[in-house]
């Protein structure tokens, strides 16, 4: 009986020890945590101030060198809002509305700086100034709290869990969303591209859900007579489709078809593959061109081909025009197995809805040699389509530059065919 | 005399073993151009770098760097300049090139620092356990990295492990989305661990280790697809409180998820 009570005294001493050291270790993590969020949270309200004052120093300057030094600073000032509100435990709704807000800001000051455009920043800043102004004091009043001594975690575990409307950030949230919407109006290439990406152009006759998975059937007739459950889209989609799942032998996949016109927007199958393949690369292109026929999918070119381990994925984008321009924005992808050959994906949503291509862009010769610095050989040029950062398509030099060095790095280049603006530079691997 | 004929052609079968030991890894029948990768392509790269045209790594993933190196080999040896890798070209590097496969292969199962320089002896070309030992079995649209990857199979699996393989495709292109979105950080990182974004990131199952399904699913995802349409959310409703995300705008439900804007 003595030992019992010995050897359970000894538990309960040990077991007290260990939850002692839990809740210490726990508190210590909080506390932790609770620097951490403030720290952020100081330095989100320092830069929103320096954010305020650098949009408001700005409308001071006429001379150029002196504005496009602030529209930098505005530019680098948002961006680094931006990463300190994406780390707080905010509700949903008000850090996105921040990222947006901000986001806006700084875009702006870039564009204005890469393009010159200062006097449409003057037009447009007063407003966003006082707007500005005004979230920084609501910004304040509501973080107030978040300082006070007795704060804790806690505060901050419950602005994570509360709905925007019941935070101390209520009325930042709604002034977000009001200034967001009058701040930055959509401009009309930003709408076109929404629409664009919402395929709201699509006006052709609807399909049944028979003739969809018809539809499927031809274009993929490895699938015939599979187990198929179709489902429309909810009701708040911008476009409807066909959802169509099926299942046959051990092909498991989907499709989405548009229920306007029955256009394949998306294919997927999955199914266990074997690595070791025969099939050649150039066997591969050639299935690519039948599939491609097959779907009537003639005005397209294959650009870029990448072997994984069970599959190759291929990318394609639409050829227009005389010069033969590639538009990447009216791009297919497409997935084929190493084994077998078969289409195991296929993905068509940018392509369903085209780009207006507008031909006439001047095309004014740029002498390479000039453009890129000594040791830099020019080795592939085409003529593309892309977006610039306004979301217009602009009709660009597509340029493959290397180091002439023992690396042979290897840069794509994409430059603005009519006022020869860099809009992209990617490292090639 | 037969006897001493049979032990000349044994002595010189003997010594070509001796000299060349890896020569039956010799390429396979496969032409080889840029986008390929597997063994073919490591035995390419070692092969170019042993003759001093390819300097950088031995990673079997045929690139622009290899390409070009290629295309340098092609032009001194006048093969006919292309880039790529076909019968000529490869018997011509067989002919003046080594290739120790077995070492090289060990080299990059052991993510070592390695070259394969010719003349140089390959005890001094190899520094233990100094290399990269990421996986070079995929190969990503230049704007993606293998950190990208891997980050995202873990938050895939953490997520949607018991989804159907297309709704493991969907939540990896719900980040993706994120990623062009104006509403969220700029990068897979931020977005992944912004406080609250993903239930795998606040239970900890973002730290289980990912399958190879769900890596499958993130590079499908990186390389176009995109079941949820554009979505930006998506929610268990059997689990989800929040009203605000249940106010978005709906598009469709795959498993357990329905997906949203």
């Amino acid at each position: 009986m003595k030992s019992a009570i010995y050897l359970l005294s000894i538990a309960v001493l040990a077991l007290g020890l260990y939850s002692y050291e839990v809740r210490k270790d726990n508190e210590h993590l909080q506390q932790t945590i609770h620097a951490q969020y403030t720290n952020s949270l100081t330095n989100a309200s320092e830069k929103l101030s320096t954010l305020q004052q650098s949009v408001s120093q700005s409308l001071l300057f006429q001379d150029e060198v002196a504005l496009e030094n602030e529209l930098d600073n505005i530019w680098r000032i948002s961006n680094e809002f931006r990463s300190t509100i994406s780390s707080l435990p905010l509700s949903r709704e008000v850090s996105n509305e921040w990222l947006r807000y901000v986001g806006n800001i700084g875009e702006e000051a870039k564009f204005a700086a890469d393009n010159d455009d200062f006097e449409s920043w003057h037009k447009r800043m007063p407003l966003v100034n006082q707007n500005l102004q005004a979230l920084a004091d609501e910004w304040t009043v509501a973080t107030s709290n978040f300082y006070q001594n007795d704060a804790s975690i806690s505060e901050w575990a419950s602005v994570a869990e509360k709905e925007a409307n019941d935070s101390p950030f209520k009325t930042v949230a709604a002034n977000l969303k009001t200034y967001g919407e009058t701040d930055f109006p959509l401009t009309a290439s930003e709408s076109d591209w929404l629409k664009k990406k919402e395929l709201q152009n699509l006006d052709d006759q609807e399909i049944t859900k028979d003739q969809a998975i018809e539809k499927l059937e031809s274009l993929i007739p490895g699938i015939k007579d599979a187990t198929y459950t179709v489902t429309k889209s909810k009701d708040n989609a911008p476009y409807p489709f066909y959802h169509i799942q099926f299942v046959k032998g051990s092909r498991i996949g989907y499709a989405d078809i548009t229920v306007k016109g029955g256009y394949i927007l998306s294919f997927l199958s999955e199914r266990p593959v074997q690595e070791k393949t025969g099939i050649t690369q150039q066997q591969i292109r050639d299935l690519v061109t039948q599939i491609l026929n097959k779907a009537g999918y003639t005005d397209l070119q294959l650009v870029e081909m990448r072997e994984n381990h069970e599959a190759w994925h291929m990318s394609l984008a639409r050829v227009v025009g005389e010069d033969k321009a590639l538009v990447y924005a009216d791009g297919v992808q497409m997935k084929i197995s190493k084994d077998s050959g078969e289409l195991l994906g296929l993905n068509a949503m940018e392509y369903v809805q085209k780009e207006e291509i507008n031909e006439d862009q001047e095309v004014v010769p740029i002498d390479w040699k000039a453009f890129f610095r000594p040791g830099t050989q020019v080795e592939e040029e085409q003529l593309i389509y892309t977006e610039n950062e306004a979301f217009q398509l602009r009709k660009c030099y597509q340029v493959i530059a290397r180091f002439d060095n023992d690396l042979n790095e290897t840069f794509r280049v994409v430059v603005d065919t009519e006022n020869h603006d860099v809009l992209k530079v990617e490292y090639m691997q | 005399m037969v006897r001493s004929i049979f032990m000349s052609v044994i002595l010189i079968f003997g010594t070509l073993a001796v000299i060349k030991p890896d020569e039956p890894l010799a390429f396979s029948g496969q032409t080889i151009e840029r986008g390929a990768f597997g063994d073919d392509v490591i035995e390419l790269q070692a092969r170019l770098q042993y003759l001093g045209f390819y300097k950088g790594k031995i990673d079997g993933i045929f690139g622009y760097g290899t390409y070009w190196a290629l295309r340098n080999f092609q032009d001194q040896y006048e093969l006919g300049v292309d880039g790529i890798a076909g019968t000529k070209s490869k018997d011509a590097l067989v002919r003046v090139s080594d290739y120790h496969g077995d070492w090289v292969h060990e080299q990059i199962e052991k993510g070592n620092r390695f070259t394969h320089y010719g003349g140089i002896p390959l005890a001094q070309q190899t520094s233990a356990g100094a290399g990269s030992s990421e996986s070079t079995d995929v190969q990503l649209p230049v704007k993606y990295s293998e950190r990208d990857l891997q980050l995202m199979a873990n938050a895939v699996y953490g997520e949607a492990r018991g989804e159907p393989y297309e709704g493991q495709v969907a939540v990896a292109a719900v980040i993706l989305n994120r990623l062009e979105s104006a509403e969220f950080p700029n990068t897979i990182s931020d977005i992944i661990f912004q406080p609250g974004a993903f239930t795998a990131v606040a239970d900890g199952q973002i730290w289980l280790t990912p399958n190879e399904r769900a890596k499958q699913a993130v590079l499908d995802a990186m390389n176009g697809w995109d079941p949820t349409e554009n979505a930006l959310y998506y929610f268990n409703p059997a689990t989800a409180t929040s009203k605000w995300i249940w106010s978005r705008p709906q598009i469709k439900q795959i498993g357990e998820h329905i997906f949203c804007y």
